[in-house]
């Protein structure tokens, strides 16, 4: 009789174990119906993005949008207002959007970047509200697996910048994270690097593969092919620990012995403050519930990106955006680029 | 042998009637867009981006290029008939195919061009099939001082291809070259001549620049002499060019196609800079070069071989490197990635399906195009006959759609108005526009890589004389600028009509 009870158990817990995952989108789909209000939203949700169409950020925000609609019935449009590097988005976002929820920034650091350098006192990111996170990437160095540091470290890096300085091309981006990174570099390792300036990372991947340059700054989703392919070799990542993808690649705070060495591509979602408190609410558990799918979370790390979320709320996303910032903040003010 | 084997399986993927069906459709959506002005390849596929993605990555990459290459089977038969470049790689196309269609050769102009087209096309994908994996080493050789190189020598040719003063048009690559510094400079972020104004903190947005400067130009000037709307509504006949045309052709054609094939390959190169080139090269190597303007069918079919070429030599970094030689390949990396889809040197290998489907695919557009075309022009005509005032404002609704749909921006579209008066009023007054869009294109890049190799060398110009490549390449420069300074600068014909008796003996 026991055995009977014990084999129907099974059967059930075995029928119920399929049944339960898919009543997840079900069951999901009722509690944001239930957190829904009556009025919002009665049209399609825009998700700005400032970057061009087919771009990361882009990607970002298309693939969120899929999961969002999964999850709801609500349509997505995918917004690529773009121009100035970012610039022109963001300063539509914070001074031109209305703040009625359907305008949502599908934003990175690249915000409190020009909030800072170019907006002029004219918005800053505290025009933004987050409605949350979405992933990020670090910065890396990458060295090709034929050039003069093929089998080389970071401290190697070093070491040969500060014995022969001048001589270490490294491609770089102007004026963002890429260029402030090598900047670090020189100053930790006591000598100069050339910093050779691309529009990208990928345009100075290429050059490091056409051996023009020693060292290329960049993103894995840049470089995923050729890493993958043998061709280079990732020597440090700016992140604060090691990250979960490559767990053998040491940060540059570890080698350098450095506090600051963190930069990365920090993507979250954001309205322009003074959305409705019940509209923001609704979009943050929607994006929350999106964000949790691990089938978008796969497809995220397939892009190259690391979506674990240490962020409990949309609070913590904003309080994470301030360090951020004042970190950067810091950062520029002691290379000059910033007053005071 | 591999080669062969890969590519039975890309017609294995390609042969199946959803992906003709989607081939088709991107073939004929890509000659619509190209024959109706103010809508290009970039804007066309920026528009459909989002349609594909619920297709397979195969499938979506294959109509995507079908787009691609369609405009530019399309684009000829606006810049023939109305004299206004379907898209920007038609450009040159206008001068010798409006100037056939005015003497009543409109058919054999455009019969001429699909057939270039078709062959340069196929020629190219060819040589796409063959080369992918060898070029491939060829590009990376391409650093800073030798792009440098290849932008001076760009410079440089442009100057042979203008067929008015030789002043004017050095007045216009400056023009161009100064207006390219308006935004933010590309080593230290520094913003240039923005005067504070966040809209012109990117510069301004080359398609509303080239929408304006060619297409409400254009109009503005056809108001003036509406005369000119009778000239295409005579019957298009004898699509089949004859065996003059192809004696004085066939050359053009072959040529156009390394061209284009080459420069496709090369970043920063592609349809526009192809046609451009080869219309030079011909007018250059013609042995009655003042017959150009006037209607000389090689300036039809090679620069109309050479953009179609174009594409397929822009498909080489691509598909193998995952490098975007242009803003329509790099849309197409972008469809490749939301695919979840990682471009680079592992795709033939871990995703040859694409890889050689895609290739499969251009063989099979390229026949679905020539059915299409040299029959369905009768249909284009058609939709281009429709009255000037009811073509003009429908054109300029849509040049205004289009500038509008690439960044989202009203900005972009006072742009494009403002540079088509521009544009109107250097045009009454005899300045080229080619010359200044070239600028406008290659200063950029031509800064940057002179920056770049100057930063590498640590400040001196040995750099560009210590590399084979560059070196070799600012030679040629410099060769055709010393042509062209021993012929006297000044000596250059004043307007398009005259002989051009510079060039005469200068080979």
């Amino acid at each position: 009789m026991r055995r009977i009870v014990a084999l129907l158990v099974l059967v059930l817990l075995a029928g119920a174990l399929p049944a339960s995952s898919a009543e997840t989108v079900a069951d999901t789909r009722a509690r944001l119906a239930a957190l829904k209000p009556k009025d919002f939203p009665t049209q399609p949700l825009e998700f700005v993005v400032v970057y061009p169409a087919g771009g990361g950020m882009d990607t970002t925000a298309r693939l969120l949008g899929k999961y969002v609609e999964k999850y709801t019935d609500h349509r997505v449009v995918v917004v690529n207002k773009t121009g100035g590097a970012g610039f022109i988005g963001h300063t539509y976002l914070a001074t031109q959007a209305k703040p009625d929820g359907y305008t949502v920034g599908v934003l990175a650091g690249g915000v409190w970047s020009d909030a800072m350098q170019k907006a002029k006192d004219k918005w800053s990111h505290k025009n933004f509200e987050a409605v949350a996170f979405i992933n990020y990437a670090p910065v890396t160095w990458i060295v090709s697996t034929e050039g003069r540091f093929k089998d080389k470290s970071l401290k190697d890096v070093a070491a040969a910048i500060k014995r022969e300085p001048g001589t270490v091309k490294a491609a770089i981006v102007p004026s963002i994270s890429f260029e402030f990174l090598a900047e670090q570099v020189e100053t930790k390792a006591g000598g100069k690097v050339v910093k050779v300036p691309f529009q990208g990372g990928a345009p100075g991947v290429t050059a490091l593969l056409g051996g023009h340059v020693d060292i290329a700054t960049g993103f894995l989703s840049e470089y995923r092919g050729h890493l993958e392919a043998d061709k280079v070799k990732v020597v440090a990542t700016a992140a604060e620990q090691r990250t979960s993808d490559m767990p053998q690649v040491p940060t540059f705070n570890e080698v350098l012995g450095a506090k600051n060495m963190v930069w990365s591509a920090w993507r979250f979602a954001a309205v322009p403050r003074g959305v409705p408190a019940d509209r923001k609410k609704y979009l943050e558990a929607v994006l929350a519930a999106a964000l949790r799918d691990p089938e978008l979370q796969a497809e995220y790390r397939k892009t190259g990106s690391i979506v674990d979320n240490p962020y409990a709320n949309a609070a913590a996303v904003d309080a994470a955006i301030d360090k951020l910032a004042a970190l950067e903040r810091e950062f520029l003010a002691g290379t000059g680029r910033l007053a005071k | 042998m591999d080669v062969l084997n890969a590519l039975a399986a890309g017609f294995g993927v390609i042969l199946t009637p959803a992906n003709l069906y989607y081939c088709f459709l991107g073939s004929l959506v890509g000659t619509l867009v190209g024959v109706l002005p103010g809508i290009g390849p970039l804007a066309a596929l920026s528009l459909l981006l989002p349609f594909t993605f619920t297709l397979p990555p195969v499938a979506s990459l294959v109509m995507l290029a079908a787009i691609f290459y369609g405009a530019m089977y399309g684009g000829s038969t606006t810049s023939i008939l109305v004299n206004i470049p379907g898209e920007a790689a038609s450009v040159v196309t206008c001068l010798d195919g409006h100037a056939m269609a005015r003497q009543g050769r409109a058919g054999a102009a455009l019969g001429m061009a699909a057939i270039g087209s078709f062959i340069a096309g196929t020629v190219s994908n060819l040589a796409l099939t063959v080369a992918s994996p060898v070029l491939v080493a060829v590009a990376l050789r391409f650093g800073p001082p030798e792009y440098f190189a290849i932008m001076m020598l760009g410079f440089v040719t442009t100057l042979y291809m203008i067929s008015g003063s030789r002043v004017k048009a050095m007045i216009m690559l400056g023009a161009g070259v100064f207006l390219s510094t308006v935004g933010m400079d590309v080593v230290n972020g520094a913003e240039r001549f923005t005067f504070g104004s966040v809209n012109l903190s990117g510069g301004f947005d080359l398609v509303a620049v080239v929408m304006g400067l060619f297409g409400v130009s254009e109009i503005l000037l056809n108001v003036e002499h509406l005369a000119r709307a009778d000239v295409f509504t005579r019957a298009i006949r004898g699509l089949l060019p004859t065996l003059r045309d192809w004696i004085d052709s066939w050359a053009a054609i072959l040529r156009g196609s390394v061209v284009g094939f080459g420069l496709g390959v090369l970043p920063g190169g592609g349809p526009v800079t192809a046609s451009f080139l080869s219309y030079a090269m011909e007018r250059r190597l013609a042995r009655r070069p003042e017959r150009f303007g006037q209607g000389a069918i090689e300036g039809v079919a090679g620069p109309e071989a050479a953009n179609n070429a174009a594409v397929a030599g822009s498909m080489i970094p691509l598909l193998s490197l995952g490098l975007p030689s242009n803003a329509v390949t790099a849309l197409l990396l972008g469809a490749l990635i939301i695919h979840g889809v990682q471009p680079g040197p592992m795709l033939m290998t871990q995703h040859p399906e694409i890889f050689w489907g895609v290739i499969a695919s251009l063989y099979v557009g390229n026949v679905m195009l020539l059915v299409l075309n040299l029959p369905l022009i009768g249909l284009w005509v058609q939709l281009l006959r429709v009255p000037y005032r009811i073509l003009f404002p429908c054109i300029l609704l849509l040049t205004v759609i289009g500038t509008y749909s690439i960044n989202h921006n009203v900005f972009d579209v006072w742009v494009m108005i403002a540079f088509g008066l521009a544009g109107y009023v250097l045009r009454r007054l005899g300045y080229e526009l080619a010359p200044l869009v070239l600028a406008m294109v290659l200063g950029p890049l031509l800064e940057q890589a002179l920056r770049q190799s100057l930063i590498m060398s640590g400040g001196t110009p040995a750099i560009f004389l210590t590399r084979p490549i560059a070196a070799s390449l600012v030679s040629v420069a410099a060769v055709l600028v010393a042509v062209l300074v021993l012929r006297g600068v000044r000596v250059g014909p004043t307007d398009a009509a005259a002989p051009h008796p510079t060039l005469e003996g200068s080979r």
